[in-house]
């Protein structure tokens, strides 16, 4: 896992430790696979790093993110999904219509998410940030 | 505005909105046509519409390409333009060219169209986006000789940077492949190969490499980041886009007759072509949470923001849902492929135009960036017409869906027309969300002449 | 491995990566024109259906129909449209004459080409003609289109 490809080192402002931030930026990966190329994996990994984390540090704060992004995906695109099906009818066109419309959209939207979450971990900061930049 | 040659860039981008507004008004007639299919005919038949609506589509954003590429690399270079004058001419060149072509289509039959330019000389007309006249494919060429010229002495006598090299690489690329579209043989499985040899190796192929340099250019002025980390992002980014696209030219030869290996060389290789539009999100994204300053041009920085994400959920999103054998087996050349041709033209090409307009104008016209008021009629505008295209998209799709399942994959099969009929509540939500699309259009024309308290001048 | 993936290292990625896959695609070009005509139908590729292939172009018929899946999607697939219509060229001919000139009321139409006899022939023997490809797996899926 190499989470922070192109990060830069010089321009850490928070974390003065490594390796949190390491484990944040490998956390938000695993979130990010998750939800594309490692689904079940990517979250594997993250339940796994969980007990490494610092409770107050931004690894811990990336872990629980990642976890909690993939279980709402998680509900949000299979179990919907699942109850288009369910409720539509398995040889209804419009059920198709519905589920692969939807599924395409909505997923994506996580991806997208995950993927702020993401550099936002690299830069070892949380989503939102209390300070500004000058 | 460093150099005084990048002004001749305002020409070129005012031209590119003005021709996107004709694209547009044709985009409503075709939707209106989807609905009630005798609407202006014979008058305005709908391949005349469509011809219109892609062929400004393809003008406006070569205008914007070249305005893009006139008022960046000078900067880069850091020297003026070679000839400013040879911009200016072509400009008018390819304006007026352009202009006849149109008019050409809206005035006469196609079929005189094709007689008056004496197509029988050189074929090449009649062929998806390629309708334009010889004679206009002619002219394409030497303005686009002449620009790369121009481009290439103004490159290659200044400072070379990896964004002007790269660019310079993407817009001779665009001109080489065009040469394409001289080649129509008799043969129809030739003419369609090599057919994609221009239109995927366009917007699959080069046009990606100037998308990527311009949305770093863009990057660099209004983020502050570091010059090298973005250049090594940018090289990433269209190695990607080439090691993926080359190949993934044939996910275009699964059913036209060509060898079968091309149902997985296709196939893996355009499951790859996403990748590049996500680094571009993850670099959009990256740089602008890292920026060293906060540019006080917020549409600008909305709107690179903007295409990387849509042009990652068009080109890459979309494209990947019907871009594997199996499934394109059932959903070639339907409502499918319409839904993801629009929202991967919107977002990667469109915008990243309007990025760059959005970023120079205001310098053009002596300020830093456009007053405030101005930039939230510039960002309603943005969301009106993104949101407006991601509806068009998801209509068209959900037509499309219907459209396989009832006419391709059904037991029994209903014909074309049948079909059609039955997706006509599709057609009509596409055409309210694309009267929203006119509307932001409006908004975003309007944003130019706002008054407002004007930000620091330049 | 961040701080050694340098600018170089991508650069040549670049260029190793674009430069090696634009080879590939070459070489794929050529054995796929080398081995077209195994499918292409060039045995029945006569003057008429060049002349028709002149006619649909000059005519624009690919701004309404598809042709093997690519064209716009306002109107039938063409590229099987001889077996939809019985293998027929005259039934071909007969529905392209008979376009109404004025079009039909709130109906999508093909406009009235008044095409002559001539003209009409090498134009089915053109559909015949792209109907006779050997597309994979028989695409398109059903007679539909």
């Amino acid at each position: 896992m190499e989470g922070g490809f192109f990060y830069r080192q010089k321009n850490l402002m928070r974390s003065t430790n490594k390796i949190p931030l390491q484990r944040a930026s490998n956390a938000a990966l695993a979130s990010l696979l998750n939800l594309t190329l490692l689904p079940v994996l990517g979250f594997a990994y993250l339940i796994f790093t969980f007990k490494k984390t610092d409770p107050d540090g931004i690894d811990r704060y990336h872990t629980i993110l990642g976890i909690k992004i993939n279980i709402i995906a998680a509900t949000v695109l299979l179990v919907v999904s699942g109850l288009m099906i369910f409720f539509g009818g398995f040889d209804s066109p419009w059920t198709w219509v519905y589920v692969i419309s939807y599924f395409t959209i909505v997923h994506t939207v996580f991806i997208v998410f995950a993927i702020w979450a993401l550099v936002r971990a690299w830069s070892g900061e949380k989503l939102r940030s209390s300070f500004t930049k000058t | 505005m460093k150099y005084e040659s990048q002004g001749v860039a305002k020409l070129y981008f005012i031209a590119a909105i003005g021709l996107f507004v004709g694209q547009i008004l044709f985009g409503v007639i075709m939707g209106v046509q989807y609905i009630s299919g005798d609407f202006l005919f014979p008058e305005i038949p709908f391949n005349v519409a469509r011809m219109v609506h892609t062929n400004l589509l393809i003008v406006w954003l070569l205008f914007g390409f070249m305005g893009s590429a006139y008022y960046l690399v000078p900067e880069e270079s850091e020297r003026e333009l070679f000839s400013p004058f040879l911009a200016k001419l072509m400009f008018w060149v390819f304006l007026v060219a352009g202009a006849l072509t149109i008019l050409g289509y809206l005035l006469v039959p196609y079929a005189t169209l094709a007689e008056i330019t004496m197509n029988d000389l050189l074929p090449t007309m009649g062929r998806e986006f390629l309708e334009q006249p010889t004679i206009t494919k002619i002219g394409i060429v030497i303005v686009a000789l002449s620009f790369l010229f121009n481009i290439g002495m103004t490159i290659l006598t200044g400072r070379k940077t990896v964004i002007t090299l790269v660019l310079l690489t993407g817009l001779a690329g665009l001109a080489v492949f065009f040469l394409f579209s001289f080649y129509n043989p008799d043969n129809l499985i030739l003419d369609k190969y090599f057919w994609w040899f221009v239109v995927h190796l366009w917007v699959e192929g080069v046009w990606e490499l100037i998308m990527a340099s311009l949305l770093a250019y863009v990057l660099i002025k209004v983020t502050g980041v570091d010059r090298e980390v973005i250049e090594k992002w940018l090289y990433i980014i269209i190695a990607m886009a080439l090691i993926s696209g080359l190949v993934g030219t044939g996910h275009h030869f699964f059913w036209i007759g060509t060898p079968d290996y091309w149902q997985w060389l296709g196939s893996i290789f355009s499951a790859l072509e996403p990748i590049p539009f996500f680094m571009m999100t993850l670099f959009a994204f990256n740089v602008v949470n890292k920026r060293r300053r906060d540019h006080p041009n917020k549409a600008a920085v909305l709107w690179a923001l903007g295409t990387a994400v849509m042009a990652f959920l068009g080109a890459g999103v979309w494209g990947f849902l019907h871009t594997l054998a199996p499934v394109n087996y059932y959903t070639h050349g339907t409502q499918i492929t319409a839904a993801h041709g629009h929202m991967a033209f919107y977002g990667a090409y469109v915008m990243v135009v309007l990025t760059m307009i959005s970023y120079s104008m205001p310098i053009m016209r002596g300020h830093k960036a456009s007053n405030e008021r101005a930039q939230v009629f510039e960002m309603w505008s943005f969301w009106l017409m993104t949101v407006s295209m991601v509806f068009i998209t998801l209509f068209l799709t959900g037509a499309g869906i219907l459209q396989v399942y009832l006419q391709r994959y059904s037991e029994a099969p209903l014909g074309f027309m049948v079909t059609q009929d039955k997706l006509a509540i599709f057609y009509i939500m596409r055409e309210v969300a694309g009267l929203v699309f006119l509307a932001g259009l409006i908004v975003y024309i309007l944003s130019f002449f706002v008054k407002g308290k004007e930000v620091e001048v330049i | 491995m961040r701080e050694t993936f340098t600018k170089g290292m991508a650069r040549n990625i670049y260029y190793g990566g674009g430069v090696f896959f634009f080879l590939v695609l070459i070489g794929l070009t050529v054995d796929t024109v080398v081995s077209l005509p195994k499918t292409d139908n060039s045995e029945n590729l006569t003057e008429q259906v060049a002349a028709g292939k002149r006619l649909w172009e000059r005519n624009d018929c690919i701004g309404c129909h598809t042709l093997l899946g690519e064209g716009a999607y306002f109107a039938p697939e063409l590229g099987n449209v001889y077996t939809r219509f019985g293998e027929s060229t005259e039934a071909i001919k007969g529905f392209i004459k008979s376009r109404p000139k004025n079009g039909i009321p709130n109906r999508r139409s093909m406009p009235q080409f008044n095409f002559t006899d001539e003209e009409l022939e090498a134009l089915a023997q053109f559909l015949k003609y792209s109907d006779g490809i050997k597309t994979a797996r028989d695409w398109p899926p059903n007679i539909q289109g």
